[in-house]
């Protein structure tokens, strides 16, 4: 079996979401694009979880996954509260006027 | 032989007199006065009874006592008493009658003067200074009598400082007496390291004598200390060349005069001497030196007064020509002759000066020129003052006529005994006491005799005398006769002069009276007038050390006194026995056993005085020869042409005093103030200073270098530099923090980017 697919499936997947974090102007997007990253590492490591341990009753992998996904989701919870709030506060979300703490 | 143990008390009156004078005197009803005489008349009398006691006892076991010691370390103790012996006895005598007399003259003399009473405190310290000086058990305690003695002098000579050449002569005063005390203090610690390998009194005076009477100290150490010591009597004493101070303090009051000539100041290098006789007389070098000194002093002064018209100066010279008899008299072995006419010219030269005060007083003028005729205004002063000359002239029967005699016969046994000096002062003092006699004839005829002629009085002294006169009638008021001459110094002018008040003509008659007893009293004629050889001035003033003394540079010395090289234990201890002590005062006897068929005596004593024709003779020829010739030519009063002022080249040496002082003045004074004095503060003011300058400066440079470079540049420099530094990049680094989230995030990916590739390429 090869990990080929998967393996490029994930660089692909972290790539767009690198993208949209670095290159975005919404902070939603970029939110989402943090999400794209995170489910590219969790089929890594899912796909070497099934390529090393296949026959392993012990799924680290996937459950190393699971928490990844809970964490996922809090953290777009608090994500998306901030933007909410940096809503209300300014009237944009455009992630360049959040620069408070330059010099 | 109590009293003796309170001859502190005659030393202490005076000054406690002067402490209270000077505390207290201006609110006295005598201002002062009255206090210094009562201080010095019980001391006077304290005195007699001390100088009786010795007299009569013959020569007495010295009382010695310490009253204050105070150890100093290393063995050296300083110490404060009393040392009484005959000598002691004899200055106690002196010292108080001189200075009792003095104090009851100056209440008349000085009568009006401003500052008064400031001098009878002085006068009263400058007692107590000399006899600090003659009780003095050590050479310390002489040391300090001796320097107050010479600072009394400068107050009192410089007592008229408002003029400036009156202050001049107490500087020359005490300069030059403080340059021969450099010699005193230098010979006192030659002495006293010598002393001090056997004992540790080093400055005592009885063991410094019993030490150089044993033998015990080396020749260098009594030929030096010895020397160096007579430096300072000189100064004193007024020897020459350093007399040059004596006539200049004529500056001063009258009494001062009386009392520096006679008692209180000249005496003091005499006594010194005489004191220390025992150790001088060891080496021959150290006599002669003396006799010298002394018997050029006392030839060469007398010329001096022949040429002088300042009565107070003609006295002055001639005192310092009465020294060099006293120190030729001990240089050529006369102790005793030496201190006996220190004795008795103490008194008949207080009589002469107080008697030309009285003239002065009366005329106001020290000029002879002003004076004449005084016989019949003053007789009193004229009988007295021809009693002083002819005590000085030594006329038969008189004090000098006694004391000068035994300065001829002990120059004479001298010269018997082998000693060239002797035959020098033999026949200088013959010569020289004819000069004395001339000059005090000339002195006499020129003041007493002929016509008065009178002084031009500027009207700006009548005006100091009217104003004095105005301020004595303030004055409390004294006795009659003081009252009445107060009143005659407030006329205008002085039409005739008077005689002086009471006070002046006591101090002047009891000075007189006694110009006779105090010669009889060492003279031939001692035993005729009742006396007794066993009881004559030559037992009163010996000391056992002197009965013992002898001359080891002699023929015929019997080695050290008492067996001290057998013993040297007995020497230390002062425990030697004097062999047929008694014998010694008999001339004929002892001498005959120790010397042979020579004729003469190794001991310092020479016995009671026996008439010696010859001196007789030669003096009273002299004495009759100057008379006659100052009659002729002074007799009938001042001629036209004084022959002392023209005899050519010698009365122009005369005159400018064997340029004594020219050359003092240009080889010392002006070298020293012009060279040395510049040089000195030159090396003070330039170079001291500059080289203190010059590091001061130096720190001060290398401290603003400090200051400028290190720590202003370098310290500074580098901590702003650091700031400055900081300040710059942080102005450049802090782009980096734009808050713009997405670049941080670029950031962070680059950097992940950069670590994988490297763990990739580590492995």
């Amino acid at each position: 079996m090869t990990l080929l697919g998967p393996l490029v499936l994930a660089a692909f997947l972290f790539c767009v979401g690198l993208y949209g974090v670095i290159a975005r102007r919404n902070a939603v997007l970029v939110l989402m694009s943090v999400e794209l990253m995170l489910n590219a590492v969790n089929i890594n490591l899912i796909a070497f979880q099934n390529l090393l341990h296949g026959d392993d009753p012990a799924v680290t992998g996937q459950v190393f996954a699971l928490f990844v996904i809970v964490v996922a989701a809090a953290e777009v919870g608090i994500g998306l509260a901030i933007v909410f709030n940096m809503f209300r506060n300014r009237a944009s979300i455009n992630i360049d006027d959040a620069d408070l703490m330059r010099w | 032989m109590e009293a003796l143990n309170y001859a502190w008390v005659v030393v202490a009156l005076p000054l406690v007199a002067a402490a209270v004078i000077a505390a207290f005197g201006k609110l006295m009803p005598l201002k002062g006065s009255e206090v210094g005489l009562a201080a010095i008349s019980v001391a006077w009398l304290v005195s007699l009874v001390i100088g009786w006691q010795t007299f009569v006892n013959g020569p007495v076991e010295a009382v010695e006592q310490v009253f204050w010691s105070s150890p100093m370390g290393g063995g050296i103790t300083i110490e404060f008493g009393q040392y009484v012996d005959g000598l002691t006895a004899m200055m106690l005598v002196l010292v108080t009658t001189v200075s009792l007399m003095v104090q009851l003259y100056s209440r008349e003399y000085m009568h009006g003067e401003d500052r008064f009473t400031y001098f009878f405190s002085m006068l009263s310290l400058f007692t107590f200074s000399m006899l600090v000086l003659v009780v003095a058990p050590n050479t310390l305690q002489a040391i300090v009598g001796w320097e107050l003695v010479g600072l009394c002098s400068y107050l009192l000579i410089g007592y008229y400082w408002q003029d400036k050449p009156n202050a001049d002569a107490a500087n020359k005063a005490f300069l030059t007496t403080k340059f021969a005390d450099i010699g005193l203090v230098v010979g006192v610690i030659v002495l006293s390291v010598g002393v001090s390998a056997h004992t540790d009194n080093v400055f005592s005076i009885p063991e410094t004598i019993d030490l150089a009477m044993g033998g015990e100290l080396s020749e260098l150490t009594i030929v030096m200390g010895c020397l160096f010591i007579f430096l300072g009597a000189m100064g004193k004493s007024g020897q020459m060349p350093l007399h040059v101070w004596l006539p200049d303090a004529m500056a001063g009051p009258t009494p001062v005069s009386a009392l520096i000539h006679a008692a209180t100041m000249v005496t003091a290098g005499v006594f010194f001497v005489a004191r220390l006789y025992p150790v001088f007389i060891q080496y021959a070098t150290v006599m002669n030196v003396i006799a010298i000194v002394g018997v050029i002093t006392l030839f060469f002064a007398g010329f001096l007064a022949l040429v002088q018209d300042d009565i107070k100066k003609v006295l002055a010279y001639s005192t310092v020509s009465q020294l060099g008899y006293m120190m030729a008299a001990l240089g050529v072995g006369g102790y005793t002759a030496g201190i006996f006419h220190l004795f008795t010219h103490g008194f008949f030269k207080a009589l002469l000066f107080l008697g030309s005060g009285s003239l002065i007083h009366a005329v106001h003028s020290n000029n002879m020129s002003d004076m004449g005729g005084m016989r019949k205004y003053m007789p009193v002063t004229f009988a007295t003052f021809v009693i002083g000359s002819l005590a000085l002239a030594g006329f038969p029967l008189t004090a000098g006529f006694f004391s000068k005699d035994e300065v001829l016969v002990s120059a004479q046994i001298w010269a018997d005994a082998g000693m060239a000096t002797g035959t020098v002062v033999y026949w200088l003092g013959l010569a020289g006491a004819m000069v004395t006699t001339f000059y005090m004839a000339r002195s006499i005829f020129l003041i007493f005799f002929g016509e008065h002629r009178g002084v031009a009085h500027t009207s700006a002294e009548i005006g100091d005398e009217a104003q004095a006169g105005v301020l004595d009638v303030e004055a409390v008021a004294e006795d009659q006769a003081q009252a009445a001459h107060d009143t005659h110094d407030a006329h205008d002018d002085h039409p005739v002069p008077h005689e002086s008040g009471w006070q002046i003509l006591t101090a002047l008659v009891a000075l007189a009276a006694l110009s006779f007893p105090v010669g009889f009293m060492g003279g031939f004629l001692w035993d005729e007038v009742g006396g007794s050889t066993e009881r004559n001035f030559e037992t009163w003033t010996a000391t056992h050390a002197i009965e013992e003394a002898q001359y080891p540079f002699l023929p015929g010395y019997e080695g050290a006194v008492g067996g001290i090289e057998a013993d040297p234990e007995a020497a230390a201890g002062g425990t030697v026995v004097l062999a047929a002590g008694e014998d010694l005062f008999d001339l004929s006897a002892p001498v005959a056993a120790e010397s042979g068929d020579e004729g003469y005596s190794n001991h310092v004593l020479h016995g009671a005085p026996t008439f010696h024709l010859d001196v007789f003779v030669l003096a009273l020829a002299g004495f009759l020869v100057a008379l006659g010739g100052a009659w002729v030519i002074y007799g009938r009063g001042q001629p036209e042409r004084d022959p002392t002022l023209h005899m050519g080249g010698f009365t122009t040496v005369l005159v400018n005093k064997y340029y004594f002082d020219q050359i003092g003045y240009d080889w010392v004074v002006v070298p020293i103030r012009d060279r040395l004095a510049p040089a000195v503060s030159w090396s003070s003011n330039v170079l001291i200073d500059g080289v203190v300058k010059s590091v001061g400066g130096g720190v001060k440079r290398l401290a603003d270098f400090t200051y400028d470079t290190v720590d202003q540049k370098v310290i500074d420099g580098g901590i702003n530099g650091a700031a400055f530094s900081a300040a710059w990049w942080s102005q450049r680094l802090k782009r980096l923090q734009s808050g713009d989230v997405q670049r941080y995030a670029g950031a962070m990916m680059a950097g992940v980017i950069v670590l994988v590739i490297a763990f990739a390429a580590a492995r």
